[in-house]
């Protein structure tokens, strides 16, 4: 027999209870559909994102820019789209670029997304919908010098700081002698180069970067970071210590719409329009649930 | 560009299956998310320990070891200790001297990197001036008018060049200048805003104030001496103390509200990014056209939905024979 | 002494990585460089040790039968697989000469030209022209190019395998074959270890990963409460940046995105540099312990 002396359950005790997986299948379904029906919005581009482009642009050819791609697979959709668009961005001015890495997870993507990136024009004459400048395919120790990963987080940026062709033992990854390497001539540490761009998914990054080597050696940096980290990276951004700050997947489509290539990222925030709906109308909903249950139960417990 | 090898498009087939056997853990743990998480770390481990051997202790310890750096026998040394510890218990002791040493070393680096970057840059900057002066654009140098909303350095130049021919008169003037483009004329209009805006941010005159920026900056450093009074314990939150400590949560709370912005925005891009590999985005079109995403996905998701709804009739099935068989003992 | 003495270490090692930071010598900086190389070293022999531990801690279920041994078999085979991929298997072999060229006469009068004498899943790169297939129905590759000094690149587009690059010296007339067949490579850069990391590690990485999409929605509808201000506050401020974020806050209104930025820029970096100064002297009060030997803790127990 139901016991009656136990007040009814409130509704909202019901769904505040309800099946999470229905939520899951929501996000999926939230997650695909744009990506099978893009809505298209436009993209503006922010202060932080433009600052990382200007500081770019006031590169010339010739300078030596330093990528340190501190990342892993799971982050390539917030930080791929940047890679390309940054690597154009330097490919077209005629900049020399160093990669390095401080990420054991990075040297297989690394050396794949200098394949398709660097060692390959991203954006040839002709290609369909880019209005820029185009870019050439760089030469392995002419146009840039891929120095590999080194284990040892804070204190392998430190060391390069201090030391840069000692961390990696003085030669590139395919064991050429960075003495025989026309353009790092005059580079020995970090102090060396133009800009160093960080591309980085969390720890070490660019928050590593800047505490220990950006004052040190006063060194210019721009970084792109997960939206995870974004919120992390913005002091740095308003005291100068980072000159430019691309966080996340929109901020990446936005640096894409001021480089003038459509890539992943500006498909990409077409879903965020959508997912960011979904969490929104959890949260409010969740909530709406929530203060109605509270209101019975205060009633409830008034009677 | 040639063809896409076989043996990468049943690697891309066999990625697309993985993912789907972990996403099968939103369901519920499973064996194909226990299969696919043993492979991955089994796969991870083997991964690193080869990379970490051939990328750092090979070429900076294996490879220099000879009489011309004999001080590499140290590392060799603590290297020994640690391997000493993994397999003997008697001697496990000697693993704390590499401890000790690695403790240590990143100790003292992170003592000058957080005295130099965590709090003298940043204490540097708090404590500039409060004052917000509106940019004078008839006389503010590059990197100043590159801070105003909307104008980029090649903006910054035009506008440069256009007061050294006739000095502006107001911001309209500034803006609607001919050797701008309709398309930066455009980009300027849209920027304009007496808050924020062009209209807040530059003047044709020099120490005109932006009041919101002003504002903005009191509130930027008593959000900083609130939060800071917040975090100090030694100091019971009462009366004054605690109303300015809890202004200090309040802004607390809105920064911690954007970090949850910006999570969920993170956590979100990370789905994209797998639906888009999947979709065949991110590879060249000619080698998404060889492996079919779309399809093995389809496949895959039915392969693993099928598996699990057999696991889960089993599973069932077992949990009801041994009710049963245990109900059968009482009874006897 | 098993305590005392690494402790010894560690406050030498501690005090001087805090003072170099004030000597601009380069004996000081030589010497730095050298312990930072070490501490890499032994950062990285941990993850070695991950692996030793890895067959120590699962050796013996698989042993025993324990539940889910077969789980634990596919690992441990699939970290010792990944681990033979990753040995440079091919230097233990004579290496085959990664290229030949042969020069004859015979090109175009003021010309020269170079055919690639290559399998048809192999690119080549000429001088300046684009990078193409070495063989298309058949047909190897060849290029008329000025006499001079031209680089040749011959590579497969896939990783995991060797590359043969040179430069030909080229007279007008002469045509110069190349013929090669990149090889193979095993080792980190190898075909195995790079096809194992680009279908299972990857893969799998990004996926753990994106389970966390689905997990955020459903604690933003069971945990996120505007319980009192504070939470309001919070909720407020994660909704307007939600909106800001996506391309769908800029079509609503700009003043969101500026709305978005001036949170970033003021509340946000309020709070943040307080935690941020806080943490730091946390940080520094901590490891002025360990180096002064206050703190063992990571020294385990005796």
């Amino acid at each position: 027999m139901p016991d009656r002396s136990l007040p009814a359950e409130h509704w909202t005790d019901r769904l505040q209870r309800f099946d999470r997986r229905w939520l899951f299948l929501l996000m999926g379904l939230a997650i695909v559909v744009p990506l099978i029906f893009p809505i298209g919005l436009p993209i503006k581009p922010t202060p932080m994102t433009k600052a990382a482009f200007n500081a770019v642009e006031e590169l010339h050819a010739g300078d030596v820019v330093l990528i340190s791609l501190d990342l892993d697979p799971a982050s390539t959709p917030e930080l791929e789209p940047y890679y390309r668009s940054v690597v154009l961005q330097l490919k077209r001015k005629g900049v020399k670029i160093v990669v390095v890495s401080t990420w054991y997870q990075s040297p297989p993507l690394m050396e794949r997304w200098i394949r398709e990136a660097i060692d390959a024009p991203l954006a040839p004459p002709g290609t369909e919908g880019y209005s820029g400048a185009p870019d050439r395919a760089y030469k392995k120790n002419v146009d840039y010098v891929y120095l590999g990963f080194r284990e040892g987080k804070e204190a392998t940026i430190l060391r390069m700081g201090n030391d840069l062709r000692g961390t990696f033992d003085g030669h590139a990854n395919d064991g050429t002698p960075l003495d025989q390497i026309p353009m790092m001539n005059g580079v020995k540490q970090l102090k060396d180069f133009k800009l160093l761009v960080l591309v980085s998914a969390g720890f070490p990054g660019a928050k590593e970067y800047v505490q220990n080597v950006q004052a040190r050696y006063d060194l210019h940096m721009v970084a792109s970071c997960t939206a995870v980290s974004t919120t992390d990276l913005t002091p740095y951004f308003q005291t100068g210590q980072l000159e430019g700050l691309v966080g996340g997947l929109a901020a990446a489509a936005e640096y894409e719409t001021l480089v003038g290539m459509r890539g992943t990222a500006t498909a990409g925030a077409d879903v965020l329009n959508v997912g960011h709906l979904v969490v929104i109308f959890a949260i409010v909903f969740g909530n709406v649930i929530y203060l109605i249950g509270r209101r019975n139960a205060r009633k409830r417990g008034a009677a | 560009m040639t063809a896409l090898p076989f043996i990468d498009v049943v690697g891309a087939w066999i990625g697309i299956f993985l993912t789907f056997c972990i996403l099968s853990f939103l369901y519920k743990d499973n064996p194909f998310y226990k299969f696919a998480e043993h492979l991955f770390v089994g796969v991870s481990i083997g991964y690193v320990v080869t990379l970490q051997y051939q990328d750092t202790i090979e070429p900076s310890l294996i490879s220099n070891l000879n009489l011309a750096h004999w001080w590499k026998i140290i590392p060799l040394i603590l290297v020994a200790m640690m391997l000493i510890k993994a397999v003997s218990r008697r001697y496990s002791w000697l693993g704390r001297f590499p401890l000790a040493f690695a403790v240590a070393l990143y100790a003292g680096i992170a003592i000058n990197a957080a005295a130099q970057s965590e709090l003298g840059a940043q204490i540097k900057f708090a404590s500039h001036s409060l004052d917000a002066e509106k940019a004078d654009l008839n006389h503010a140098d590059m990197a100043e008018l590159g801070k105003i909303p909307g104008v980029n350095p090649l903006i910054a130049k035009k506008l440069v060049d256009e007061r050294a021919r006739t000095p502006f008169t107001s911001v309209d003037d500034a803006v609607t200048r001919p050797s701008l483009t309709p398309a930066e004329q455009a980009d300027l209009a849209e920027k304009r805003g007496e808050l924020v805006g062009i209209d807040a941010k530059a003047a044709v005159a020099a120490h005109d104030k932006d009041w919101f920026g002003i504002a903005s900056n009191i509130l930027l450093l008593a959000g900083l001496l609130a939060s800071l009074l917040y975090f100090y314990f030694s100091l019971a939150h009462k009366g004054v103390v605690g109303r300015v400590s809890r202004f200090g949560v309040w802004i607390l709370m809105i920064g911690f509200g954007a970090s949850f912005g910006f999570t969920v925005q993170g956590r979100i891009a990370l789905a994209i990014g797998r639906a888009l590999d999947i979709q065949g985005q991110t590879i060249a079109p000619e080698d998404a056209a060889v492996i079919h995403g779309p399809l093995v996905a389809l496949i895959s998701g039915l392969a693993v939905v099928a598996g699990i709804v057999v696991w889960e009739l089993r599973e069932r099935r077992k949990a009801a024979a041994g009710t049963g068989a245990g109900g059968a003992d009482q009874t006897q | 002494m098993k305590k005392l003495a690494p402790l010894a270490l560690g406050v030498m090692v501690g005090l001087y990585a805090t003072a170099e930071f004030y000597i601009p010598d380069w004996h000081v900086r030589a010497l730095t460089s050298e312990l930072q190389s070490w501490a890499a070293v032994i950062a990285a022999f941990a993850y070695v040790l991950g692996g030793v531990n890895l067959i120590q801690v699962n050796y013996p279920k698989i042993k025993r039968r324990e539940r889910d041994w077969g789980y634990k078999v596919v690992m441990v085979v699939s970290a010792i697989v990944m681990l033979i991929a990753g040995i440079k298997w091919h230097k233990a072999f004579t290496a085959a000469p990664g290229g030949m060229v042969a020069t004859a006469t015979g090109g175009l009068p003021g010309k020269a030209r170079v055919v690639i004498d290559a399998p048809d899943d192999v690119m080549v790169k000429v001088g300046a022209a684009s990078a193409a297939p070495a063989r298309v129905a058949g047909k190897a590759f060849e290029l008329d190019v000025d006499p001079g000094k031209v680089s040749v690149r011959v590579y497969r587009r896939i990783g995991g395998f060797d590359e043969f690059t040179t430069e030909l010296e080229l007279q007008a007339g002469q045509i110069a074959t190349v013929k090669a067949d990149p090889a193979m490579l095993w080792g980190t850069q190898g075909r195995v270890y790079v096809w194992l990391y680009d279908h299972v590690f990857a893969p799998c990485n990004a996926t753990m990963f994106a389970l966390l999409a689905f997990f955020v929605v459903s604690a933003a509808f069971r945990a996120f409460r505007m319980r009192n201000l504070e939470a309001t506050l919070l909720l407020g401020s994660a909704i307007i940046v939600l909106l800001a974020c996506a391309p769908i806050g800029g079509a609503i209104s700009d003043d969101l995105l500026d709305l978005k930025q001036w949170i970033l820029d003021i509340p946000n970096n309020a709070g943040r540099r307080a935690i941020m100064m806080g943490a730091a002297i946390g940080a520094i009060t901590t490891s002025l312990r360990i180096i002064l030997g206050l703190e063992r803790s990571h020294m385990g127990a005796d």
